[in-house]
């Protein structure tokens, strides 16, 4: 359909015999943001990494602008990866690289800028994150909250067409995540396609164009911002909300 | 004691000129097929696991001494090389010996090389895959290095051990440090002076190995370990 940039259909993953999604079926647009929640374990890390195909060999149909994933090659893959940028709750910035290095390591890797523009780029986008003073310190220098700033610029810098985040405020003291949240929120304002898997509500929220709520492998609720935190009378929704609500 | 060196000095030069060749070629080879079979070890393939798995147990657990032996006595059967002289030994004993040593450190080697691999988290090569960098990009460019600089010591272990093992040579006649020593000591009547000088030369090349090895580790190890002080 057009407009969708992501289109899962029918997605199964099992591991082992363990089958961890279930019928999984949804569409993002262009420009949306879309919140996953739920409790750990339901599936929502092994539904992202499905969309860039981190996990394979799974059941159904998982497209990235109207092309089957699964039945690309090993080429293919890597320019769809391109445009799928990939945030993850561990940061995993590379420890001997920089931060500037760290971010113009793929581009230019990868021959899509000159090494003098990836610089310009990435001074740029380590702007937009505030951390432009921070362009030759090693990550191991930086906090939680200024690494996982320095990724969404790695991120970035493949100038990709859809955002996954992975509970990319989970492993960060309190008092960074606003910082983390602020950029992230920025993203959207500029109408950054992304898919968000995160446990602050009060940010889903504000940002979420649909959540998803994902237990035990399948999406047991789906709606706006409004109707999953006011309206749902789905059980199993409100028993999270209010576990993680307090 | 040391009188016969005088006379005797050009013979441990040659003697460790060899040893020093032989060492760089086994240490060579070794790295190529620890880096072969640490592929093979990490394949999805079965069978590629299996002959790698073999290959390391073959090697680990069998001595030096009858490695070589097979090697150079297997080798002179299937190939003819010629008996040139090189430093004092025929190329047809160097070459089956370095090969040996190779074979022989290849085995460690590749266990260093995958105890580098696993040491290194799984996030780094998600997160090269995630920028669509190619596997082996993501292995050669983001995984090795790291890899390469948390193995350095065991490497360095590893090295050390080659160039005191290359005296296994000397069975088959090839005439590194230690053939040498002996050879002078069969002479003199008196086996002990050149023996010490043999550990001696053996000391100062392990040793400087160590020191190249501790460099490269400070080379590498501190640019990102230490917390940047500069803004
Ligand atoms: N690589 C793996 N091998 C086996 N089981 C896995 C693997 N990754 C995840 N799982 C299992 O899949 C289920 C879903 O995990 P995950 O996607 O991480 O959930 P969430 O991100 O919602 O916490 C869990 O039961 C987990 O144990
Ligand atoms: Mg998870």
């Amino acid at each position: 359909m057009a407009g969708n940039i992501i289109e899962v259909t029918n997605l199964e993953k099992r591991f082992g015999q363990n089958l961890v999604l279930k019928n999984i079926t949804f569409n993002v647009q262009r420009s949306e943001k879309v919140v996953i929640i739920g409790p750990s374990g339901g599936g929502k890390s092994t539904l992202l990494r499905c969309l860039n195909r981190l996990e394979d060999d799974y059941q159904g149909i998982v497209k990235f602008n109207d092309q089957n994933i699964m039945l690309a090659d090993a080429g293919k893959i890597r320019s769809i990866r391109q445009k799928i940028g990939m945030v993850f709750q561990q940061f995993n910035l590379f420890p001997n690289k920089t931060a500037l290095e760290n971010i113009t390591f793929a581009p230019v890797k990868l021959k899509l800028l000159s090494q003098q523009r990836a610089i310009d780029r990435a001074h740029r986008l380590l702007s937009q994150v505030g951390l432009d003073n921070k362009a030759n310190a090693y990550p191991q220098s930086l906090s939680g909250g200024q690494q996982q700033r320095v990724a969404i610029a790695r991120s970035l810098a493949m100038n990709p067409s859809v955002l996954l985040f992975d509970e990319p405020t989970s492993a960060l003291d309190p008092e960074m995540v606003g910082d983390v949240l602020a950029v992230m929120t920025d993203l959207a304002d500029k109408g950054m396609t992304m898919i968000i898997v995160t446990h602050e509500m009060s940010f889903a929220q504000k940002v979420a164009d649909k959540i998803l709520f994902m237990d035990q492998g399948i999406i047991a609720d789906q709606g706006d911002p409004h109707y999953i935190f006011h309206e749902t009378k789905n059980p199993r929704t409100r028993a999270f909300l209010s576990k993680v609500m307090i | 004691m040391f009188s016969f060196l005088k006379h005797y000095y050009p013979v441990f030069v040659q003697g460790t000129a060899q040893t020093i060749l032989i060492s760089i070629i086994g240490i060579l080879i070794g790295i190529i097929l620890g880096l072969f079979f640490v592929t093979l070890r990490r394949s999805k393939v079965k069978l590629c696991q299996y002959i790698a798995r073999v290959y390391i147990a073959i090697v680990r657990g069998t001595p030096s001494m009858i490695q070589v032996m097979l090697i150079y006595y297997g080798l002179s059967k299937v190939l003819d090389i010629p008996q040139i002289q090189f430093l004092g030994s025929g190329l047809d004993r160097m070459i089956p010996g370095s090969i040996a040593l190779g074979i022989n450190s290849g085995a460690y080697t590749a266990e260093i090389f995958r105890s580098g691999l696993i040491s290194i988290p799984r996030g780094q090569t998600e997160a090269g895959l995630s920028l669509g960098l190619s596997d082996h990009t993501t292995l050669f460019s983001i995984v090795m290095p790291q890899a390469v600089r948390n193995i350095l010591p065991a490497l360095g272990n590893e090295f050390i051990t080659l160039i005191k093992e290359s005296s296994v040579l000397f069975y088959i006649g090839v005439q590194e440090v230690t053939a040498q020593a002996l050879g002078v000591g069969g002479t003199l009547y008196n086996f002990i002076p050149p023996l010490l000088v043999a550990a001696i030369i053996y000391f100062v090349l392990t040793f400087s190995m160590s020191q190249v090895i501790s460099l490269l580790e400070r080379r590498l190890g501190t640019a990102y370990l230490k917390v940047n002080q500069e803004e």
